[in-house]
């Protein structure tokens, strides 16, 4: 027998694009209000565009979620894998009714314990004792229940000595265990984890993960974002694939995180955008393809020599003549780290673009960047690309659209075998010792 | 499966059930234990950091009234029709009620955005907020009340017994009132910040608008029958009148003005309810 606990019927949220930090002034609302009122409305055109990104954007709209339809059996332990921006935070607040969907409606059976931030909900000037039963009022417990388990969260949290401790004391590694205690011991129906696992150490990370799976066998309903895939596969005994806000696939865990990784390193070292309708465009530009090459050959590879010029290879048409074309890539790691970013201004070329800041005729163009051979680190990266009229300004972007893997072929190992220091590139420079006094 | 049929909470979809926000008044009676929890925190966070603690609660209308007594007794004015000594309880209910109303209003606009790292994290009734600060302002309002009975006995005036009882009722007026306002004041001031910087002004004008410091009896010389109605229409004033009736004996508002307060009272408080409700679907995106 298995009972639903949490229902998902077409649900979509979006987002004002630009607005999430400004706060409105009532003064401003109500004076604009009354402007509309002797204006004729003109609503503007919402620009749409194949791009995915752009695809989310609509008439200065972020769409973080769209038609989301996902049913979930209580005692079920589900893994919630994407890149970021793929929703997944967003998702989790909507079940945890933090946030509103826009569209479409939520259903949860029973109380809801959450956990999307490191000691969610703790008053750092209260001590630990009077934020437990705080804590676990505000996960919906009554007082005597909180009582009855006070003992077990305590000894759970390993924080007995500092119980009378105002909260702002404590290390975020203790404020976590007591976070997680709280709400895993207060028997939520549905507890909802979002990478807050990564802050403790890895021996409580492990009691965690026991507690999970313990919530589960006692038929909750357990949902979890984590980055650790493993723990991922190790706990969950199905997840989600998420991408670019649409639920995508819904499997085991096994076969989740294969694709997910599959997606991550997507391609041959090459995206082509054959038919008009498909590839990225603005009013002015269309993205026709982007590739990596390297090897000393011009055919795209994903994976690449150390020993050997990386060259990126951007492809777009001009639709508009006279429309000036800067090209920006973005190159970062596998963590998401930021490497460089380069542009073909004048400022970071070895010698001027000839085209760049140039009325581009209609027609298609080809821009390269080339990356210097003994730059990179034997690692994957991936890149993004942007175009626009000039730099700093984004008619087309494309995240992380391609990666490739850099191979070490010993080009750089004579002397030192080990694994080399510095994650991120591993240049070659110019060294040079002489002597000063003899 | 460890959990049995009849232990099974039934499945709730979210989102607004009604178009005036009734529902959230179920779900506060739901999480009352919450509210109670919010309340004892903020009385807690209050007394820990205040030195003087509660005699800060009996200080603060107390200095209040002594400060205006001692500004009419230099100017040589009587705010009221009756004798200085007489004036000190009338003054002292006036500075009750207007604290309950400029604490409560004072804090709990700021009570969504100060607790925004919790709001943006974790789901609870966001109303409870802005009513456990209301809590703490009639649990200073009831503190303060206290103080009636020695300056009565000082003063030599004579609490009308019969109608005492009264102030009960009207007190809770009062805080309807002003738990309508706050759902106004609260769920604003997320939305658009200008609302709290213009609070404090508008506080300050509201004390003299409202007969805190003088009483009604006086106005009325001033503003003809027919308009008094208009003046009492505030039902922070009506209440204060009301309360001095019931307590000292004084003139009671008129009825008609009794009656547009009581109207703008339930308007307010629906109109708060509803207002509350809507913000509070894009409060997590705004906040």
């Amino acid at each position: 027998m298995s009972i639903e606990s949490i229902h998902l019927d077409k649900v979509s949220k979006r987002f004002r694009l630009g607005a999430a930090n400004e706060y409105g002034r009532l003064t401003e609302a109500i004076a604009s209000g009354v402007q509309s009122l002797f204006r004729t409305s003109s609503k503007p055109v919402p620009k749409r565009s194949q791009d995915s990104f752009a695809e989310r954007i609509e008439d200065g709209w972020f769409w973080a979620l769209r038609d989301i339809e996902l049913s979930i059996q209580s005692g079920d332990i589900v893994g919630i894998v994407g890149r970021n921006g793929a929703g997944k935070s967003t998702l989790l607040k909507i079940l945890a009714r933090i946030v509103t969907p826009t569209q479409g409606r939520v259903g949860v059976r029973g109380r809801v314990g959450s956990l999307l931030e490191v000691g969610t909900g703790f008053h750092p000037e209260l001590t630990g004792r009077e934020n437990v039963f705080l804590n676990g009022a505000i996960l919906g417990m009554p007082r005597s229940e909180i009582r009855k388990r006070f003992d077990e969260i305590v000894a759970f949290a390993e924080i007995e000595s500092f119980l009378e401790t105002p909260v702002k004391r404590y290390s975020s590694g203790m404020a976590v265990r007591l976070a997680f205690a709280v709400a895993a011991h207060l028997e939520p129906d549905v507890l909802i984890i979002d990478e807050v696992l990564s802050v403790g150490d890895q021996a409580f990370q492990r009691k965690c993960l026991g507690k999970a799976s313990q919530l589960g066998a006692q038929g909750r309903t357990v949902l979890v974002v984590s980055h650790n895939l493993a723990a991922v596969a190790n706990l969950c005994r199905r997840a989600v694939l998420l991408r670019d806000g649409r639920l995508i696939a819904d499997d085991v865990p096994e076969r989740i995180i294969e694709q997910y990784l599959a997606e991550m390193r997507s391609g041959d070292g090459q995206r082509q955008w054959d038919d008009d309708d498909s590839s990225p465009c603005s009013k002015e530009l269309r993205l026709r393809s982007i590739s990596v090459t390297g090897n000393g050959t011009d055919t795209p590879a994903s994976e690449v020599d150390i020993d050997q010029e990386i060259h990126v290879v951007v492809e777009y048409r001009v639709l508009i003549a006279e429309t000036p074309v800067s090209v920006q890539i973005h190159v970062k790691d596998e963590t998401g780290s930021f490497v460089f970013w380069s542009a073909n201004a004048p400022s970071m070329n070895l010698e001027p673009d000839p085209w760049f800041g140039k009325p581009h005729p209609i027609g298609t163009y080809r821009s390269e960047c080339c990356i210097p051979a003994n730059f990179l680190n034997d690692t994957r990266y991936f890149v993004s690309v942007f175009l626009g009229p000039e730099v700093g300004v984004v008619a087309i972007r494309k995240d992380s659209v391609l990666s490739f893997v850099v191979h070490d072929t010993g080009a750089m190992r004579q002397e030192y075998t080990g694994s080399w220091l510095g994650p991120v590139i591993r240049p070659r420079l110019h060294w040079c010792t002489r002597t000063v006094q003899p | 499966m460890a959990k049995n049929d009849d232990t099974i909470p039934p499945m709730h979809f979210y989102g607004p059930t009604d178009a005036f926000g009734f529902g959230q008044l179920a779900e506060i009676w739901r999480t009352r234990e919450l509210l109670y929890s919010f309340f004892l925190r903020d009385l807690l966070i209050r007394y820990r950091q205040v030195v003087v603690g509660i005699l800060w609660v009996l200080l603060q209308p107390l200095m209040g009234m002594l400060i205006f007594m001692g500004l009419f007794f230099v100017l040589g004015t009587q705010a009221g029709n009756s004798t200085v000594a007489s004036y000190a309880p009338v003054i002292l209910t006036g500075m009750l009620c207007w604290q309950l109303v400029a604490s409560s209003f004072r804090d709990a606009t700021g009570s969504l955005v100060n607790y925004r790292h919790v709001v943006t994290k974790i789901y609870f009734p966001r109303l409870l907020l802005p009513l456990a600060s209301l809590m703490c302002a009639v649990f200073d309002f009831v503190i303060g009340s206290l103080l009636l009975l020695p300056v009565c006995g000082i003063t030599g005036t004579s609490i009308v017994w019969t109608t005492a009882w009264l102030a009960m009722p009207i007190a809770l007026w009062l805080i309807v009132f002003c738990a309508g306002c706050i759902a106004w004041l609260s769920a604003l001031n997320a939305h658009y910040r200008d609302v709290g910087y213009a609070l404090p002004f508008v506080l300050q004008l509201g004390m003299f608008v409202s007969p805190v410091v003088y009483d009604i009896e006086r106005l009325r010389a001033l503003l003809t029958d027919r308009w008094v109605w208009l003046y009492e229409a505030n039902p922070i004033a009506t209440c204060i009148g009301l309360l001095r009736w019931s307590l000292l004996g004084t003139a009671p508002p008129s009825a008609l003005g009794m009656a547009t307060a009581a109207i703008v009272t339930l308007l307010i408080c629906f109109s708060g309810l509803a207002w509350f409700q809507h913000a509070d679907q894009q409060l997590a995106d705004r906040i």
